[in-house]
């Protein structure tokens, strides 16, 4: 069974993965099945768990340091953002800014409550490449 | 170490060998392979040349060249001054429509800054904010643990942000 991103007609992943989660839990439906039909549609939540998964880059700038993590699509840029630190094994500061590692880089903190779904779809970012940086003094 | 409110030592040796030092941890963290590959230029061991572009509000996009001397590296931030990119020097009042007009409250310019007459980048992270003794509250004071990157993002975020053309040769 193959289940792949919302592509032309195709109903979305998020009614496929109900569907499915339905039927994995109908234990008349998983014994008329048999074992080799339950565990396809493991298999394809799986598949569609995978799908919506993406590989996270961050750099924290003036620590010089960089992680990459799998994150799923569904997580906002503040969980993004938070889990960055953990990854990078550094402390967050009061003052850090998160934006896109991007050229010109740009401040995400407006946008900290969309998921990276959200904000790949609205183009508030192009990839999943992001920046922390200090804020700086100046005016 | 820096400190709001004391002025910059230059130290050449010390710059050169901190920026020997930090230009393959950059690359590393931006993925690069070298200078060349990001369009910078290193002309002499004290000074990298930044190409930057912003965009102005008819869309139309701005080439600038953003030159970063490190004489007082790494205790102070990279010297950061807009040149002409022929030249690259800046010349005042000449060059000055080689400088971007930025706003924002991280990082501001200044065709020709108060009674020294500078141009200035008014931004914690470079070495002529210090110079000219400009006030910054202690979190903001550059440390240890920056690199010549952080000053290049820092002004890379300004131009996308609050870019608001080009100055005009007095100063406006």
């Amino acid at each position: 069974m193959s289940i792949g991103n919302e592509v032309g007609g195709e109903p979305p992943l998020e009614k496929a993965v109900e569907d499915l989660e339905h039927a994995l839990s109908d234990e008349q439906l998983a014994d008329a099945l048999g074992t080799k039909a339950k565990r396809e549609v493991a298999d394809a939540l799986h598949e569609i768990e995978e799908a919506e998964r993406v590989t996270v880059h961050v750099i924290h700038v003036d620590e010089v340091e960089k992680a990459s993590f799998q994150e799923s699509i569904h997580k906002m840029l503040d969980q993004v953002w938070a889990k960055s630190y953990d990854e990078l094994h550094i402390a967050r500061e009061a003052d850090d800014i998160f934006q896109t590692d991007s050229k010109p880089p740009k401040s995400l903190m407006s946008y900290l409550g969309l998921t990276l779904k959200q904000a790949k779809e609205q183009r508030v970012i192009e990839d999943y490449r992001f920046g922390i940086v200090s804020k700086t003094g100046g005016a | 170490m820096a400190q709001a409110g004391t002025l910059p030592t230059l130290d050449l040796q010390a710059g050169a060998a901190a920026f020997d030092r930090d230009i393959p941890r950059v690359l590393a963290l931006v993925g690069a392979t070298s200078l060349v590959a990001l369009g910078w230029s290193r002309p002499n061991r004290l000074t990298l040349l930044v190409p930057m572009r912003a965009v102005d509000a008819r869309g139309t996009v701005e080439e600038f060249l953003l030159r970063l001397g490190f004489e007082a590296y790494p205790a102070w931030p990279p010297s950061a001054q807009f040149v002409n990119p022929s030249t690259k020097t800046f010349m005042s009042p000449q060059d000055r429509c080689f400088i971007p007009k930025l706003t924002s409250q991280e990082c501001h310019t200044h065709a020709a800054y108060g009674e020294t007459g500078i141009q200035l980048i008014c931004c914690s992270a470079t070495r002529e904010f210090y110079e000219v003794l400009h006030s910054v509250e202690a979190r903001y004071v550059w440390s240890d643990r920056n690199t010549f990157y952080s000053t290049i993002v820092a002004i890379e975020r300004a131009m996308a942000e609050s870019y608001q053309g080009r100055f005009t040769a007095d100063g406006r």
